[in-house]
Parts: C-alpha cells; structure tokens; sequence
C-alpha cells in the first residue's frame, strides 16, 4: 500500500513516498502503523529559493549523510573524512565564507542529459534542511534501515593551530644559528697547550704528614702503659 | 541561600547517573583520559555565554533546567555550576579542573534545553544576521542584535583572561568577537534540532578521540 511522510519545516519540507511493509508483524506497536521500507521517491522542497530537489533511495541517502556531515563540520569546524560515495545523484555541500552561505550542488548521473543543480542556503535554511533529515532518521516507520550513526572526527584530521611554516621556522633558526656559531668558532685558532711544567717537590706537604704520624704513636704507649698498671693493683 | 559548607564540598565528586538518567540520552564517547579536554570545556562555557547573552537572569534559569531535568546531583547550586565552567582554560578564574563525562553531559543538555526555550529569539537573530549581511550593512545596525553582540563582548571581557593570547586578540577586535558571537549564535540554534543535542555534543569531540 502506497504510503506517504510529510516532515515540514519553515523553509524546508521533505516528502517521502513509499510502500507499507505489509508483514504485520513489523508494525509498530504504539500506533499500528506499518512502517515504510520501500522508498519510491523522495522530494525535498527548499522554499525560500523555491527550488525542488527530489530522486530515489540512493538520493536520499546521498543527501542525509551530506548534509548530516556538514552539519557536523560546520559545528566543530573540522570537516569529516569523506565516504566516497560512487553512486549518482550526488550530493554535496561547500561553505561560501564571503556570503556566508552554504551551497548545495545536487550532481546527476553524468549523459543522463539533467543538468546540475546548486542552491545557495543560508545558515537558518540549512538547519531547517539538516532537522527535516534528522526527523526523518528519528521517525522509526519510514524507512527503518536507513540509521544515522553519529561520531566523533578522529585525531588524525585535526588541523594543526598554527600553520607547518610557522611551527617550522624557530627549528629552522636553531639549526641556522648553531651553524653560524660553529663556523664563526672555526675560525678561531684552537689555544695552544702548554705542557704542565714539572712541579718540585713541596716539602711541607711532606713534613706534615710525619708530625701526625708522630703524635699518634705518641698517645698510643700511653694507653699502654695505664692498663699494665691496673692487674699491678689489684691484687 | 547558600550556606558556607556548600561551597565547600567537592564540585568534581564521581556520581553515578540513574540508568533512566536524562544524561543517558548523549552518547559516551571513548575518550583517552576519561575527562574533557580544555578545548572541549572552553566551548561549552561558551556556549552558555551566548545565552547569558540572549536573556537576562540566564544562569538561574540553567539552574531551575537542571532541576526540572532532574541532574540537580550533578549541577547542586550556584557556586557549583560556576566551578564547572570555569573549567575554560580562557577564564581569568580557570581552575584547572577537568570535566567528567557526566559534568560536560549535563551541561550540553542545559544549554541545549535553554536553547529550545529561547529558538524563536535565536532564529530571528540569524535571520536578521543574513538580511543585515545581504544589504551590506553592518550588523550592528540591527537594533536586537546588536543587543546581543553588546551584552556577549561584555561578558567575554569581563571574564576571559585577557593575557592569554587568543583572548586578548577577540578583546581587541570588536569585529572578531562579534563573528564568535554569531558562531555561537548558530550552534545555538543546530541545539534546538531533533537531534541537535548530539550533535553538538559530538561535535565537541572532535579532533578529540583516537
């Protein structure tokens, strides 16, 4: 049975049309409704330029996870590895910096003879856009195996806050300044060695050792001499 | 309203949301440390200036959110709420504390819900961004936005650390802290979308995880 889903949005509606799964066992249990799990075709109206995007399945998935991932990029300011999407229509989104504008360029299938279609979005408008997709993933009866998976940007395509260049340059002077400074020291002549003259003995240093040696054999007869004296009185 | 020992008590305990918690409905992201990076911490506080910014008496109304959303275990009171955002690396009293998962959570879902309160305000505002940036005229010349821009540069000097570099480059350029107004302005606004909380939570991490 033919089924339809509105998701109407200030300045954009997405109207799905399909097929009812028939199985009723699918249905869902809150309302009883049959979900849709053939997609026949897709419209997307974007009101303010007035212009109609529309296509299949393969349309409609191209354009969520465009637009979902611009969504994304245009959040955290990095943009998401791109899936290399190979099947057309072809769905892509580019920030205008100037205008401050978002340009969705919808690209058919190359000699099917349709031309390419670009519409320029501003930032409310495409939020408009990313929340009719987002209700659409959200709604469980339409087309339940099209999900939207969200997830963090890897590390590895972070933009580094300073430019390569920048970062390059103090490493750059190091190397050049050590250069310098080796080349300038080349050129001083290395100070002449001169060898240690032989010292001549030093005869304090000498002397000193005698005398301590001699004050301590001097103390040592004397602890001597007391303890012989003791056994003496004792008995 | 607040007694002495409240302040006292730790504002970065280790609490275990309910299974039916509302912090259940972000994601957890696998992150290498457990706990927020400060670049992570800066944007959500300033996410919560931008709507500082929108409406008077802001920081109160995130309160009676937390409340009414039941995370008032991990968002208790004034001075706490204040100790988790000064977590920003850009506040002159930054803290050097870092967010749990849960902290960061709770408030992405209060700026996300304040945003649905204040959408209309936000979506006029950009729109009038766009109609003020198609007739090339200056942005300040609208009367409600450049209410806006006023009151958000206010807040950001008064509270950012103006000797870090970054921030002393926005305080002494009117027209850059008005562009990181409006970017905020329009993240605002992709929080009030279906599914708009995750996405700007998500998008937080990014450049983040491994």
């Amino acid at each position: 049975m033919n089924t339809k889903r509105h998701y109407s949005l200030p300045n954009c509606n997405l109207i799905l049309e399909g097929l009812e799964d028939a199985d009723a066992e699918s249905a869902d249990i809150l309302s009883g409704q049959a979900p849709m799990s053939i997609l026949i075709n897709a419209e997307c109206h974007l009101l303010t330029s007035n212009q109609k995007l529309s296509g299949g399945s393969v349309f409609l998935q191209n354009l969520a996870h465009a637009v979902s991932n611009y969504a994304q990029g245009i959040l955290s300011g990095l943009s998401q590895p791109d899936r290399s999407t190979t099947e057309y229509p072809q769905v892509s989104l580019q920030k205008l910096e100037e205008q401050h504008l978002h340009r969705l360029t919808l690209e058919p299938e190359p000699n099917s003879g349709e031309t390419k279609t670009e519409v320029d979005l501003s930032t409310v408008e495409l939020f408009d856009l990313v929340d009719a997709i987002d209700q659409f993933y959200a709604d469980r009866s339409a087309l339940p195996n099209i999900t939207l998976e969200l997830k963090p940007v890897s590390k590895r395509y972070r933009k580094p806050e300073q430019p390569l260049a920048e970062r390059l340059t103090p490493v750059a002077i190091g190397f050049s300044s050590l250069a310098i400074a080796a080349g300038t020291l080349f050129m001083i002549p290395p100070p002449e060695i001169a060898p240690p003259e032989s010292a001549p003995v030093n005869q304090t240093t000498e002397t000193e050792p005698e005398k301590s040696k001699t004050t301590t054999t001097e103390e040592e007869p004397d602890s001597n001499q007391s303890k012989p004296n003791e056994p003496d009185n004792s008995p | 309203m607040m007694s002495q020992s409240a302040s006292l008590e730790s504002d970065f305990p280790e609490s275990a949301p309910s299974p039916t918690s509302i912090l259940n409905t972000l994601p957890d992201i696998s992150l290498p440390s457990k706990c927020c990076s400060p670049r992570t911490q800066q944007q959500i506080d300033l996410l919560l200036l931008a709507l500082e910014a929108l409406e008077l008496g802001a920081s109160e109304q995130m309160l009676a959110t937390a409340r009414q959303l039941g995370i008032e275990q991990v968002i208790k009171h004034r001075v706490n709420l204040w100790r988790l955002r000064c977590s920003n690396p850009w506040r002159r009293s930054y803290t050097r504390d870092y967010l749990s998962l849960d902290q960061a959570k709770a408030l992405v879902i209060i700026a996300a819900y304040r945003a649905k309160d204040l959408m209309v305000v936000i979506r006029q505002l950009l729109v009038a961004e766009q109609q003020m940036r198609e007739k090339n005229l200056p942005i300040d010349n609208h009367f409600r936005l450049s209410e806006y821009l006023e009151r958000f540069r206010a807040h950001f000097r008064s509270r950012m650390n103006s000797r870090r570099a970054k921030v002393s480059a926005y305080v002494d350029s009117e027209e850059q802290l008005n562009e990181l107004a409006l970017s905020l302005l329009n993240k605002l606004l992709f929080c009030t979308g279906t599914r708009g909380m995750q996405r700007v939570w998500v998008s937080l991490f990014d450049g983040e995880v491994a």
